[in-house]
């Protein structure tokens, strides 16, 4: 049980707050409520270009990171499709240090040319070494316009074009910042061993004047149902074949998301799992196989991905694969598997609310998504999950018109 | 807490005081040596519900056979006198339990992780597996193949072919700077890993570390299934090795970016030199506002990211400067390193930057020490290196006290771009 509390100031952020006695340290976690996905198509990888720019210097403090390391400190930050996420890790007794950081680039960035003109470079270098220069690097980038026609998920938080952050001007940067970076569009949470009071009078003072700002509505142009099997197969220099089948799963905060967890982590598992014992170990069609979920706020995908063996074939693959998945569909899983699914989430779980920064980030991540309380109660959404809800959720998702199969093939 | 209150006026362009990191206690496990010498240690007060058990054996990859070692310890978990593997991990998922194998240079650590309730149940199925393990050659077949895709696809990789380079150049006339090498797979032999898991797991558990709040029944059922094992393994041979220098260039053709390693060797932290250096390296490279960071990577945008390490082994070290620059920026990126070299040699560190680094390595040490699972962490590291929790302290007072001419005479010293073996892959 991860107990915290919550308070809301007058511009409109939200902020939670967990009391840690056990830790020296203090997290500070600020959440912004803008992913890849808001994004427009003609300026893609802007949410990700612009966290490298929140290091860039705000308003009032030259250097972010400085004062930060000076208090003993670190940061980093990440971007997905859906929220920008940023977090400061240092001593507790410092904490105002982190606070005044944090409340000032919200307030307003530094926006100097040359901030840009590094962090454009910085990023194509990114693009280079984690897309690009890395074999199956850029398979991402190639399945999502894939299994996403319309939505904005069909681009990669690196954006689909370089040339998108090349043509990135200052004028672009300071409007995307105006629309996103503002109080209203924030989820603040500081874990430590701190009292309440203390945290509100806190927050007030170094983020209770920053301008309160309307929220921008989200208008994402929704996915249209699929009714096709597409398949996409591209060739790369890479020493073996590889293959994405994704299905389109739910939302993350509808029942399909629990269902779509279980069944990967049922399907997926090396040894025990059926996509493992049939087409590894009895066909030896490939010599890796696994399945997981994307997990995304809005319709996400149910991935089953592996290498091909050599000299085994996609078409060997696509005439095994789909007898297997309806074995999936016809049988129902046993009781004690599911219970043992359950116990699994839950070893996985403490694991997880162990670590400060990750009670952080899920407190704020399920702020967003709908309540922070969810990070205590979700596991009884895996809970009440019967054996025969998962069968006909197999039979739902594992439909060979709603996938997307991109291959890739040695050159 | 603090004076501050809502209504006082904020000055953002003020930064709030700083306070110092007054101190840090560090907590000893609980130790204690099983029959056959080998040593457990506990951490516990942990209010929560993990736990999990590390075993620790003298079972590396630097001896003559890499592959077989490495097979060995991928293969521990795949089937016993008793059981199959997937026998096994039905048992290990009845109890919610999760493990992995992790394989260096000088050691395997098997860990398992399972709620405190579960560990022993666990450990006892993952016991018998690990002691017992008859290595089915269904399995040593599957992982082989495995293992060689999994090769050729990191053999595309320029920081894969960078960093193998760099080890073989800088361990030489070691096994240390015995790698892995495509021909191997095709002389991958059942027995050979059969003989090395007799040798180097029957015989090697060095140590054991347990973290969780467990019973004393628990405890006891550990020490029980534990004491029939232990190391009598003789200690290894003199370390010995002949480093080379200077610069290699491994080309690929096509490649966006290259990989660069960089790096002497050096020593770990049984050397008088090792803390002092450790605030060098920090201020060149191992920060997000380290030099190297600030010019390569926020300056000229060469790179998404570049560091600095000195890297410890128990009879050695090693610095090495890692980065992946674009092809273009490669010999800016050289020249920029030395000129970083130059500038600690030839000029003081001031004093704004040596304290900021300075507080920046106890807040780390800060939350190094935070938790039960960091802190016997940080136990381990000294251990390894026959030392104890007292050497925190040393660490402390060592930060505490190096000033600007210390460490230019450390960077006159070690830091020689003449001295240093230079690789670049792509």
């Amino acid at each position: 049980m991860i107990a915290f509390e919550r308070f809301t100031l007058a511009n409109g952020l939200r902020v939670l707050f967990h009391k840690e006695p056990a830790t020296p340290m203090a997290v500070v976690n600020v959440l912004y409520d803008v992913g890849a996905r808001d994004e427009s198509p003609e300026q893609t990888g802007f949410a990700h270009l612009f966290e490298h720019l929140m290091f860039g210097g705000s308003k009032h403090i030259a250097d972010f990171d400085a004062p930060l390391q000076a208090a003993g400190g670190q940061s980093n930050a990440f971007t997905s499709n859906d929220i920008t996420n940023y977090y400061d890790v240092l001593p507790a007794h410092n904490l105002d240090t982190a606070l005044w950081l944090e409340s000032d680039r919200m307030l307003s960035l530094a926006f100097t040319p040359k901030s840009l003109e590094v962090q454009r470079q910085v990023v194509i270098e990114e693009f280079k070494q984690r897309y690009l220069n890395q074999p199956y690097g850029d398979a991402w980038l190639q399945l999502r316009p894939l299994a996403y026609q319309k939505h904005p998920y069909r681009w990669a938080t690196i954006g689909k074009n370089i040339k998108h952050i090349e043509d990135a001007t200052m004028d672009d940067v300071r409007a995307f910042f105006k629309k996103h970076y503002h109080p209203g569009n924030a989820i603040l949470c500081i874990v430590g061993n701190f009292e309440l009071a203390t945290i509100k009078e806190k927050v007030a003072h170094y983020f209770g004047n920053i301008p309160a700002q309307a929220k921008s509505p989200r208008q994402l142009t929704a996915e249209p149902p699929q009714q096709k099997f597409r398949i996409k197969t591209i060739q790369r220099k890479v020493p073996a074949g590889s293959f994405y089948y994704a299905f389109k799963m739910g939302k993350r905060l509808s029942d399909s998301y629990y269902l779509a967890d279980l069944l990967s982590d049922h399907i997926g598992n090396e040894k025990t799992g059926i996509l493992y014992t049939e087409l590894q170990r009895k066909k030896r069609l490939v010599s890796e196989i696994t399945a997981y979920i994307t997990g995304s706020i809005d319709e996400g995908l149910f991935v089953i991905t592996g290498k091909l063996n050599p000299k085994r074939t996609f078409e060997e693959l696509e005439a095994a694969i789909w007898p297997v998945l309806a074995q999936i569909k016809d049988k129902k899983m046993s009781k004690s598997a599911l219970q043992q699914l359950i116990l699994k989430l839950r070893t996985a779980k403490a694991f997880q609310d162990q670590g400060l920064l990750n009670r952080a980030m899920n407190l704020s991540f399920f702020e967003l998504l709908d309540a922070a309380d969810l990070l205590n109660t979700e596991s009884a959404r895996y809970e009440q999950i019967s054996t025969t809800q998962l069968q006909q959720y197999a039979q739902e998702l594992l439909d060979k018109n709603r996938c997307s199969l991109l291959q890739i093939q040695p050159k | 807490m603090s004076k501050i209150s809502s209504s006082a006026i904020l000055d953002r362009s003020v930064a709030p005081p700083l306070l110092p990191i007054e101190h840090i206690s560090f907590v000893a496990p609980q130790i204690m040596v099983l029959n056959n010498g080998a040593k457990l240690f506990w951490r516990n007060g942990l209010q929560n519900e993990t736990s999990k058990i590390e075993l620790h054996f003298a079972a590396g990859s630097a001896t003559n056979d890499p592959l077989t070692a490495s097979l060995c310890a991928g293969l521990l978990i795949n089937g016993s006198s008793t059981q199959t593997a997937k026998q096994i991990q039905k048992a290990l998922d009845a109890v919610g339990a999760y493990y992995d194998v992790s394989l260096s240079q000088e050691s395997s650590v098997v860990t398992l992780y399972a709620l405190k309730d579960q560990l022993l149940k666990a450990y006892e199925v993952f016991h018998e597996s690990l002691f017992t393990a008859v290595f089915p050659l269904k399995e040593v077949q599957e992982l082989v193949h495995s293992r060689r895709q999994k090769y050729t696809v990191q053999e595309q990789k320029v920081s894969f072919q960078a960093q193998r380079q760099f080890q073989r150049s800088l361990m030489a006339g070691s096994t240390y700077a015995n790698l892995i090498q495509l021909s191997d797979f095709d002389r991958a032999d059942r027995s050979q890993i059969q003989a090395f898991h007799a040798e180097h797991y029957l015989k090697g558990l060095k140590k054991v570390f347990l973290v969780g709040d467990l019973s004393t029944e628990d405890l006891n059922g550990f020490e029980v299934l534990l004491n029939a094992y232990g190391s009598d393994i003789a200690e290894r041979a003199p370390f010995s090795w002949q480093p080379e220098q200077g610069a290699t260039h491994i080309e690929q053709d096509g490649a966006l970016q290259s990989a660069l390693r960089i790096g002497r060797p050096l020593f770990n932290k049984t050397h008088p030199d090792f803390c002092a250096f450790s605030v060098l390296n920090t201020i060149l490279g191992d920060y997000f506002g380290s030099r190297l960071m600030s010019n390569i990577r926020e300056d000229k945008g060469y790179t998404y990211g570049i560091g600095s390490h000195v890297v410890e082994n128990t009879k050695f070290g090693y610095f090495v400067i890692g980065t992946e620059v674009g092809v273009s920026t490669r010999e800016a990126t050289f020249q920029e390193i030395q000129h970083e070299f130059e500038r600690l040699k030839t000029e003081l560190v001031p004093a704004a930057e040596l304290e900021l680094v300075k507080s920046y390595l106890m807040g780390q040490l800060l939350k190094s020490a935070d938790g039960p699972y960091a802190m016997l962490d940080l136990f381990a590291n000294v251990e390894t290196m026959g030392l104890d929790l007292s050497y925190y302290d040393h660490y402390i007072a060592e930060i505490k006290s190096v000033d600007a001419h210390k460490l230019q005479e450390l960077a006159k010293r070690y830091l020689n771009w003449e001295e240093m073996l230079i690789i670049s892959a792509g």
